[in-house]
């Protein structure tokens, strides 16, 4: 791959690489407490390629989930600019930056904020629906998926007849069913064993790994860092790694 | 998808939409009709080309042309015999009652008897003149002034003269006696009460056997009530602030009370020169009124409609002019 | 995704039923209130709704209402009937009077006096009896409410001898006529008779009832009868409006129905807007994550506005049928006789489920739209 892709932190804002997926330069993001102005990322650059999964990992603080939610674009930077697949998203309109997370983007939130009031195949249908796919061919395209996933008997289940895995699933289908081309996940771990977290990896990284796909993990889960293909360390808004393993001292 | 019906979602919308449906059905019935009705009976109203003119409207009583007229007696008396009865029509002159003639018809008799004395007593007295008359031409006619004594002569004489003045009391006494009865048989006539005009009786008061008394109570009723009642007239009251707009001498269109569907046209007769107080038309005796009326009178046609003392509406035609130019700046 | 917002609020029956109750309970309330107080005060116009023949009444330049006025001399009747346009005139007597009844009580009676020939002046309808026994020497008709006033036992009113200033009166009918705001018994018997009825005093006539020629307008006759005759005339419509007015102006009801019909709008927007709120807040992290997967504001504002819709159908629905059914329990009670609902309040009470509704729907939503996407990730 293109050795810019891998260049840590310094490099001044240019070129991206066309083929990489995210491409952030000098992502600064200030927050507003009382008086007084915290900056939480200092002038980040990086770039995510697709068809790999990355974890963006660190302390609570460090600065990961502002820069997981600048790059999928629902955070506004303080400045630097983000390209997703070649666009500017910071420069859409509001509504059209909307309209790119809702057919680019897959999430995957730590609390899964399934709606508890429809069933697995209908949560696993909502982005389809919100495009506007007809109700019942949605349903059916999230049913398939949840048959990949194994859970297609728990189709017609509220999410509070599911368990935490089976609905953990159902957001994974969730994510995946418009077939985005990045998708984002959120401690996807963090409320399992190890042996189930390790379970859920494997079947992330079955599923939504593919050639002209990202992935990007954001955890602080030691025990599943060996099933990264590339890991991003932040601390206190900087990076201080990027390679395919973590150096011993995290 | 879940196929069983959803309480929530399903049958309350639905349910909530047929409850509303019910509800503006309830409200749409349950709204009270409010609208004008038109009234089941017709009301007086002007008509013809009355209606759409200007008129003053009057109420009014129907009355005999000639006016009711109230059969009084001369004499006090008993009724003995009742000629009449209420609708039916007399001529004038007509007896309608009589009243008790007894005592008149006895005095009749004894002027006749009287009557009947007299001339016997003009016939004896005329025979003894006769007598003496013919005994004192003997006595003349003697040449012998010796053949009767002087004495004789006198006598005779004397007879002759009491003769002639017992004739002429007779006379006077038949005079007096003929006098006597004339008075009494006007007597029995003024005991028959006749019709003074020809016309319809009206009310009969009395019967036989009653008392008739020739000093009228005040509100005593009336023997005999009649009138001329071809034609029938009307007496239509206008108040008093109306009349300077009534047009004198135009026909009138009158209806009877309870009937103001029916309209006739009554000929103007003419106006009272006096105008009185408003009389009670309310059926209220106790009715005081402080308003004065004009009372006008018109000849109604002949019909069955209307009988004397019944109420009538009237309007009549108005005097346009004066009212007419504030009349067309309102229509404007 | 609008079917998605409807699951969401069934999804949560305690609060959907908290938002059906509250929306309906104001409904209700003000629904309810409103139709009373319209229906009270509109008898204060009742007078003018039991006569429904006139189109115009002639009275004093004094008098205000049926009730509040003063005689005029009888020849009144023949001006109005003298001026253009004036079909039809007819006397008309409203006065009081105590009534001896069997029992011996005294109880205040209203006395109208209607044209002798024509009887107009008489409510439409008859409950027993027909207009023309009105014809009979002596007869009155009552009407329904004064029924149960004068006969609280029960009793059978036909046929029943009452005193009336000393005279016979008989009841031979009941109209079925909308009671007065004091539900005073009425009476109503010929013009003659009611002269007598009444004690008496110089003037007896209080109005005079007028109908107007084909193609005239009340409007106009009326002023034209002002003019010339210096009486009062109003149509039909502006008498009854003087009857409610008397009443607004007279007596407190206004403030207190407006009182209640406020306190239903508060409450319905204290509790509409309470649990709407409570809703959409236990609801934000779906709609946070529905933000970040690609749902716009508008589409967020759709589905709030779908739900605000459906618990308003509902609500708005069960407060409705809830008034008519109420007014239909209390038919039967004297003091509803005659009761509607005028077709206006419940659009009057829709526009204020629709405030409501908008008003907290707009402090509710804002939390949402406030929402930044990125708090999921948190």
């Amino acid at each position: 791959m293109n050795a810019a892709g891998s260049i840590v932190g310094t490099r001044a804002i240019g070129g991206c690489d066309p083929e990489a997926a995210i491409c952030a330069r000098g992502i600064v993001r200030d927050f507003e407490a009382g008086q007084s102005t915290i900056r939480v990322l200092h002038g980040i650059d990086c770039d995510i390629r697709p068809g790999e999964m990355t974890y963006i990992v660190g302390e609570s603080g460090s600065g990961k989930t502002t820069l997981i939610s600048i790059m999928c674009g629902i955070l506004y930077p303080t400045a630097g600019e983000v390209r997703v697949f070649g666009t500017d998203i910071y420069k859409l309109s509001d509504s059209d930056l909307v309209r790119f997370r809702l057919h680019n983007i897959g999430f995957i939130f730590q609390q899964y904020n399934l709606i508890p009031s429809i069933d697995a195949a209908a949560n696993a249908a909502v982005p389809l629906i919100a495009q506007g796919v007809p109700r019942e061919e949605a349903r059916e395209r999230a049913k398939v998926l949840l048959e990949r996933l194994n859970i297609g008997d728990q189709a017609d289940k509220l999410p509070r007849q599911l368990s935490g895995g089976q609905q953990q699933r159902v957001a994974i289908a969730r994510a995946l069913v418009h077939a985005p081309r990045l998708v984002v996940c959120d401690e996807p771990t963090a409320a399992l064993d190890a042996s189930s977290g390790r379970r859920v990896m494997d079947l992330l990284r079955e599923v939504a790994i593919a050639p002209d796909r990202a992935c990007i993990i954001v955890t602080h889960d030691n025990r599943i860092f060996d099933l990264a293909d590339r890991i991003i360390a932040l601390e206190d808004g900087r990076i201080t790694h990027d390679g395919t393993a973590m150096p011993d001292d995290h | 998808m879940l196929r069983n019906l959803s309480f929530s979602r399903q049958i309350l919308p639905v349910a909530a939409v047929i409850g509303l449906l019910f509800a503006v059905y309830m409200i749409a019935i349950g709204l009270p009709d409010r609208s004008l009705a038109e009234p089941a009976e017709q009301p007086p109203k002007a008509v013809g080309a009355l209606a759409n003119a200007p008129r003053v409207a009057g109420a009014g009583v129907v009355e005999p042309a000639s006016e009711v007229i109230d059969i009084g007696s001369a004499l006090s008396g008993l009724v003995t015999e009742v000629r009449v009865r209420p609708g039916d029509k007399v001529a004038a002159g007509e007896v309608l009652f009589t009243v008790d003639a007894r005592a008149a018809r006895a005095s009749l008799r004894q002027a006749e008897a009287a009557i009947g004395e007299a001339r016997a007593a003009i016939a004896e007295a005329s025979a003894a003149q006769a007598t003496a008359r013919q005994q004192l031409a003997l006595y003349r006619s003697l040449a012998d002034p010796a053949a009767v004594s002087r004495a004789e002569v006198i006598r005779a004489e004397g007879e002759e003269a009491a003769a002639t003045s017992r004739l002429g009391l007779a006379r006077a006494r038949l005079a007096a006696a003929e006098a006597a009865a004339a008075a009494a048989r006007t007597e029995i006539e003024r005991l028959t009460v006749r019709a003074p005009i020809a016309g319809e009786i009206l009310a009969v008061n009395i019967r036989p056997g009653e008392f008739v008394a020739t000093q009228g109570g005040g509100n005593s009723q009336p023997f005999i009530q009649m009138g001329q009642t071809t034609p029938l007239h009307v007496r239509v009251d206008i108040d008093e602030n109306e009349i300077a707009r009534v047009a004198l001498g135009q026909p009138a269109v009158v209806s009877p009370r309870g009937a103001a569907e029916l309209h006739v046209s009554a000929r103007f007769v003419r106006a009272e020169p006096q105008v009185v107080p408003k009389r009670s038309l309310t059926n209220s005796a106790a009715e005081r009124v402080d308003v004065r009326v004009l009372q006008l009178i018109y000849e109604l046609p002949p019909s069955d409609a209307f009988r004397v003392g019944q109420q009538i509406d009237a309007f009549i035609p108005a005097r346009g002019k004066p009212k007419d130019a504030p009349r067309a700046q309102q229509g404007a | 995704m609008l079917w998605i917002a409807i699951r969401m609020l069934t999804g949560d029956a305690q609060k959907f039923y908290g938002l059906l109750f509250g929306i309906g309970f104001s409904t209700l309330l003000i629904t309810q209130q409103m139709t009373i107080f319209i229906n009270l005060i509109e008898r204060g116009a009742s007078g003018v709704f039991n006569a429904p023949e006139a189109q115009v009444w002639v009275m004093d330049p004094v008098s205000r209402t049926t009730d509040v006025s003063f005689p005029m001399p009888a020849t009144a009747l023949d001006k109005v009937r003298s001026v253009e346009g004036v079909e039809w005139a007819v006397p008309h007597l409203r006065a009081a009077a105590n009534v001896r009844t069997k029992e011996g009580d005294l109880e205040g009676v209203a006395v109208i006096g209607v044209d002798d020939a024509t009887l107009i002046g008489l409510p439409k309808r008859m409950v027993a009896g027909d207009k023309t026994v009105l014809f009979a020497p002596d007869s009155v008709v009552i009407d329904d409410v004064g029924t149960t006033r004068l006969f609280s036992d029960g009793g059978q009113a036909l046929g029943e001898r009452l005193e009336l200033n000393d005279q016979r009166a008989v009841i031979r009918g009941i109209a079925d006529a909308i009671p007065s705001f004091t539900s005073q018994v009425v009476l109503y018997t010929r013009y003659s008779n009611a002269l007598n009825y009444v004690p008496g005093t110089r003037n007896r006539m209080t109005f005079v009832l007028a109908g107007v020629r084909e193609g005239e307008s009340p409007q106009a006759v009326a002023a034209r009868i002002e003019k010339e005759t210096g009486l009062k005339a109003q149509t039909h419509d502006e008498f009854a409006r003087a009857g409610i007015n008397f009443i607004i102006e007279n007596t407190g009801i206004p403030t207190n129905f407006g009182i209640t019909v406020f306190l239903g709008f508060v409450v319905g927007v204290a509790i509409v807007g309470l649990t709407f709120s409570l809703f959409l807040r236990d609801n934000i992290k779906q709609f946070g994550a529905l933000k970040a997967i690609g749902v716009t504001n508008g589409k967020i504002v759709q589905m709030v506005a779908v739900q605000a819709g459906l618990v308003g159908l509902i609500g708005y629905a069960l407060g409705v049928v809830g008034t008519v059914l109420f007014l239909k329990a209390f038919g039967g009670n004297p003091f509803f006789k005659g009761f509607y609902i005028p077709w206006q309040i419940p659009l009057i009470s829709l526009a204020a489920v629709v405030v409501i509704l908008a008003i907290t729907g707009f402090i509710a939503i804002r939390s949402v739209l406030k929402t930044e996407p990125a708090a999921v990730f948190r």
